[in-house]
């Protein structure tokens, strides 16, 4: 793997776990139900957060696509289903119980395989 | 607190309804404008065709029904589980427009199914775990 690659792949993971656990953010912190909570959750940066990190992710994973093959960067982008968790872990307190980690492991395999297939 | 996983199952069928719409309308949209070219006219193409304004739907609804989800759903499982639209998009890419599955592919899409349902019985086992707000 060469720098420019390496670093693509570092942009896709950090803005996809960013994303990932500022919309939790943006989820839990909005009060009230229904519309309410959307006009909360529009009222703090982190929805906004969320989307702007979306947008990175998705210029970062279309270069990162155009230097290795689809196989090849699928399998290394599932690496992100390992991250968020840990995030959620650190920042929501989210429990890594044996069943959520079996879970989470056999969708990643089955990404792969996918990717892979 | 009472599992959820009424509110789980229904919201992650959806989720996969609303992602599956997306995928499948990019497709159309694609074939619509084909051929594919890095310019203008193709970009043209592309937003005559009234398939790319069912993808942007899709877009739209994935994203109001993933924020309502993560509303409750602890967010390392949820994004996994999100990913539930690989299977339904490899269903329908061979139903519909008569792709071949490879057997990885088969496999793939089995260990998804089977890991959703693992994350189910979390969520009934674990019950609501504290900080999953």
């Amino acid at each position: 793997m060469t720098l420019v690659t390496f670093i693509a792949w570092l942009s896709v993971m950090v803005f996809d776990t960013g994303g990932q656990l500022a919309f939790k953010a943006a989820a839990n912190r909005g009060g009230g139900d229904g519309m309410a909570h959307w006009r909360a959750m529009a009222g703090k940066p982190w929805l906004w957060l969320g989307l702007l990190a979306f947008v990175a992710e998705f210029v970062a994973w279309l270069a990162f696509l155009s230097l290795v093959p689809l196989a090849e960067g699928v399998l290394l982008a599932t690496l992100n289903m390992v991250t968020i968790m840990l995030g959620g872990r650190w920042l929501f307190a989210e429990k890594l119980t044996p069943r959520r980690l079996l879970g989470v492991g056999l969708i990643a395999a089955g990404v792969i395989l996918v990717g892979v297939g | 607190m009472k599992p959820r996983w009424r509110f789980y199952l229904i919201g992650f069928l959806v989720l996969m309804g609303f992602d599956t719409l997306s995928q499948l309308c990019f497709k159309l949209a694609a074939l619509h404008a084909e051929p594919f070219a890095a310019d203008p006219a193709w970009l043209l193409r592309v937003a005559g065709s009234p398939w790319v304004y069912g993808a942007i739907a899709g877009y739209l609804g994935a994203f109001v029904t993933y924020m309502s989800l993560l509303k409750h759903a602890p967010v390392g499982p949820a994004f996994a589980a999100s990913h539930l639209n690989v299977v339904s998009v490899l269903i329908l890419s061979a139903w519909l427009l008569h792709e071949r599955l490879s057997l990885p592919e088969l496999g793939g899409a089995v260990l998804i199914v089977l890991g959703i349902l693992v994350l189910a019985s979390a969520e009934q086992h674990d019950g609501h775990a504290p900080g999953d707000a």
